[in-house]
């Protein structure tokens, strides 16, 4: 919590100082509680009270979901972690901008989708450098059928790499990462009914894409 | 009715529409192959599987953005170099404190090289230095030397570390006879050091 010297009335004495509350770990009754007790709004007021263990936190808990929003923008690992990595740092920068009205997840898919975007268009031809090494069978998979799954994945991934942005990003959240539409409009920026339209036209766009891709390989 | 829309479609995909759109999507041909349509399509995205780095990737890559982060931190961390200011500015302090108080006195030979009188008082002897002592030689002494070195009155003042007016004053008027003998004798020397020989004529 701050107070902000333009909110004193106009005329009166204003303040040159900000006043900052840094919240208290402790429970109702006082009791300090780990951080891994803590809720994201509690941790990212610790944050902003100087407290860089809890962001520690907040990575810990978020990279997964980041990392793997970013991997499905870029398909390449490497690059998929310096994303991530991007991401929990323009978080950590902004920080004092995260007003709470959406989750800290929502808000952190909103900074990753940017991030994406900005990161595929400036590299402008990320399809020829793709790191589409399959993922590893599990144990007892069948070879062959691994195969016909890894071919089909990567013929996936290359249709989904060629929707256009908001519809892709849209996908992504909606298919891979699960997020409600609700989410998805929170995180982009947008409507719950744009957020349903992108996703009708994405998967429309996706099958036509793909049964294009079949006849061109048959 | 007319068709559904692509939002209504989506709904109706998800199982989340209302009564009258499924019952609509169910009844109308065209509607539910647009329905099968994009349940088909999800289920071809849902062939793409999640990459999943090895369980060794994760806390690298936490401990990697962890130092990033701190490395972020350095920008708003400006006090950090008020730290090495301050050290100076308190080594400073501590000199002013030191000839303020009047328990050090300089000798002609050198700032602390005044042979301790073996009668002094207990206080006195603690601080009064050993005849052979160099001051020089002196780390602590060396130290406060470098540190204050480029550090202005201004910079001493504007952080608060100059002794309050007044206090030198009465740490003058605490010293004994002896202690103000010795500093009038130190005075009367740095004076005649900074006044110029005037030169000799023939005549002189």
């Amino acid at each position: 919590m701050s107070t902000r010297a333009d909110a004193w009335p106009a005329g009166g004495i204003q303040p040159h100082w900000t006043l900052t509350v840094v919240p208290s770990t402790g429970d109702e009754s006082g009791r300090d509680l780990p951080l891994e007790d803590l809720d994201d709004s509690r941790l990212v007021g610790l944050c902003l009270g100087g407290r860089v263990d809890a962001f520690d936190l907040i990575v810990e808990r978020h990279q997964r979901a980041v990392y793997q929003l970013c991997f499905r923008f870029v398909r390449r690992h490497e690059d998929a972690a310096d994303l991530t990595q991007e991401v929990f740092l323009r978080a950590y920068r902004g920080l004092r901008r995260f007003r709470g009205d959406a989750t800290l997840a929502t808000w952190l898919y909103r900074i990753g989708v940017n991030a994406c975007l900005n990161h595929v268009s400036a590299r402008r031809a990320p399809e020829t450098a793709l790191d589409d090494a399959p993922p590893i069978p599990a144990a007892g998979d069948d070879p062959a059928s691994s195969l016909v799954k890894t071919e089909q994945g990567a013929r996936v991934r290359a249709a989904v790499a060629r929707l256009p942005p908001k519809q892709r990003a849209t996908l992504i959240l909606r298919v891979y990462q699960g997020l409600s539409h609700r989410e998805i409009a929170s995180a982009l920026g947008t409507t719950v009914g744009a957020v349903k339209a992108n996703v009708f036209h994405a998967l429309g766009n996706l099958k036509k894409l793909l049964a294009e891709e079949a006849i061109e390989k048959s | 009715m007319t068709h559904l829309s692509p939002g209504q479609i989506v709904d109706v995909a998800d199982g989340c529409a209302a009564p009258d759109l499924t019952a609509h999507a169910a009844a109308c041909e065209s509607c539910r192959a647009r329905v099968d349509s994009i349940l088909d399509a999800v289920r071809l995205a849902a062939e793409d599987p999640r990459a999943e780095p090895s369980p060794l990737f994760w806390p690298q890559l936490a401990a990697r953005i962890g130092d990033a982060v701190r490395r972020e931190r350095a920008p708003a961390a400006l006090w950090r170099p008020w730290v090495w200011r301050l050290a100076p500015l308190g080594a400073v302090a501590v000199l002013l404190i030191a000839v303020g108080t009047g328990s050090r006195l300089r000798t002609p030979a050198g700032p602390f090289s005044a042979p301790a009188a073996p009668d002094a008082a207990p206080a006195h002897a603690s601080v009064a230095p050993a005849a052979d002592h160099d001051p020089a030689d002196d780390p602590s002494w060396l130290l406060v030397s470098v540190l204050s070195a480029e550090v202005s009155v201004e910079e001493a003042e504007a952080s608060g570390v100059l002794p309050p007016p007044g206090s030198v004053d009465r740490a003058l008027m605490q010293l004994d006879g002896a202690e103000r003998v010795e500093l009038a004798k130190i005075l009367r020397e740095e004076l005649a050091a900074k006044t110029p020989v005037a030169p000799q004529g023939p005549g002189a």
